[in-house]
């Protein structure tokens, strides 16, 4: 009897963890449609453990890339694991020239980017307690009058699964949402600095030209923001262009005096384009804002590296502009 | 026979794409990069970039451990950022790795036994 008990008691437990949210048709923000489908979203079937780059090549394809679950397996696969980490998916999603964009941890974002057109990419848990099964899945809509969630999962093109249940798994994965961006697309909903931090994902990740797109882009819609005017910066001056470089770093200096890595390109570049004095000025106003921040030793190394040198390579190639105190 | 058959092709198109990855943009000497910039404007501390260094090369043995082709390692880790690779070190073994939906039925199967044995349920046909 008390066995009885306890056992009714766990699984009592178990339902109530799904009975908690709300239904869909009360939780879904007044101005979006009652019910979505992005029927055209490409399905692949998912083979043994490969729901990740299944899951994964269904965003890429949406959003314009040619490629496949097999080409993708050998890029976010873990034998070991049996699946893939979400991080890896990330990291593959750059390599193919598309901006991951970890979506909020509420439903709204994902609402509003099944309304922009572009699926959504979920990490479910299908299990519960002790017991996790982990799994991804590709959001493509929803149905408020019925109360369903529409997705791409595993081996059924099209799964209907009751809202609150798919908020429920959603939410025991750790509410994690993945959104794969063309270059220079900007969601509505997005953060300057976390999108900002996605796009130099993209740079560091070798992928220029997407990066350089997605920079511009971030300039016009937050005009305000300095990073991604160094972004632009760093990426003219990766590709020799001195000139505008100069102008981008002026432009993040402009709006953020004290940012300390504008500060030292700038007198990276300066020191490369022979004006040794006004590199000088740069440097010393870099190294007192990097002062207990992450970039502390790297601009350390650029002063030393600065004030060590007495004559300059060259005749300054910008003797006749001025430069921020 | 299958997981012998998708292991070659793995290593196949492994060692194909390692031409394309694993391009992590050249550094300029002594230019900030806008990662690093990024990382510093959210406030990571001066102590997160020396874990993130040592992290790298822990990640890539633990792949390699977890049965990853040693080729593709480098070039799958050349995507991510000094934080995310500080995550994954810390995470590896037990961040959610999302593999199989069909898994859930074995689940069911158990807690059903379970319940069977408890005595909650009677589905099971006794002999």
């Amino acid at each position: 009897m008390t066995r009885l008990r306890l056992a009714g008691a766990a699984l009592a437990s178990l339902l109530a963890g799904c009975a908690a949210s709300p239904s869909l048709k009360d939780g879904l923000p007044a101005s979006a449609p009652r019910a979505i489908e992005l029927a055209a979203t490409p399905f692949f079937p998912q083979e043994d453990f490969q729901c990740g780059p299944a899951a994964l090549a269904t965003l890429l394809v949406a959003s314009g890339v040619a490629v496949t679950p097999e080409a993708l397996a050998p890029e976010v696969f873990i034998p070991g694991r049996e699946g893939s980490l979400s991080l890896e998916l990330i990291g593959a999603t750059r390599r193919h020239g598309r901006l991951p964009y970890v979506l909020a941890t509420t439903a709204d974002e994902m609402v509003a980017e099944l309304e922009a057109g572009r699926p959504v990419l979920v990490l479910q848990n299908l299990g519960a307690g002790p017991l996790p099964v982990w799994h991804y899945a590709v959001l493509i809509g929803y149905d408020a009058e019925r109360n369903v969630a529409l997705l791409r999962s595993g081996s059924e093109q099209r799964m209907e699964m009751k809202w609150q249940r798919f908020a429920g798994t959603w939410h025991r994965g750790g509410r994690f949402a993945l959104t794969t961006l063309p270059p220079g697309v900007i969601p509505a909903h997005a953060e300057p600095a976390r999108f900002i931090e996605a796009a130099a994902g993209l740079e560091a990740a070798g992928q220029r030209d997407a990066a350089a797109k997605t920079y511009k882009a971030a300039t016009a819609r937050w005009p305000g923001e300095a990073l991604p005017w160094l972004g632009r910066g760093n990426l003219a001056l990766a590709q020799g262009d001195r000139a505008a470089a100069a102008d981008y770093y002026l432009r993040a200096i402009q709006l953020a005096p004290d940012n300390a890595a504008a500060r030292n390109n700038l007198a990276e570049l300066l020191f490369d384009a022979g004006c040794l004095e006004e590199s000088r000025r740069q440097i010393e106003r870099a190294s007192a804002f990097a002062v207990g921040t992450s970039l502390e030793s790297s601009v350390a190394d650029s002063r030393a590296r600065i004030e060590a040198t007495t004559r300059a390579v060259a005749r300054c190639q910008f003797e006749d502009r001025n430069w921020p105190d | 026979m299958q997981i012998e058959s998708f292991r070659r092709t793995c290593v196949a198109l492994a060692s194909l794409s390692i031409v394309s990855l694993g391009m992590q943009a050249p550094a300029i000497a002594g230019v900030v990069s806008t990662a690093e910039a990024a990382s510093s404007a959210r406030g990571d501390s001066p102590r997160a970039i020396v874990d993130a260094t040592i992290a790298r090369g822990d990640v890539q043995d633990k792949l390699a451990e977890l049965g990853v082709d040693a080729a593709a390692i480098e070039g799958r880790l050349a995507a991510l950022s000094d934080q995310e690779i500080a995550t994954l070190a810390a995470q590896i073994e037990s961040a959610p790795a999302g593999g199989d939906a069909l898994a859930v039925i074995g689940i069911v199967f158990v807690v059903l036994i379970i319940l069977e044995l408890v005595g909650v349920i009677d589905i099971f046909k006794k002999t």
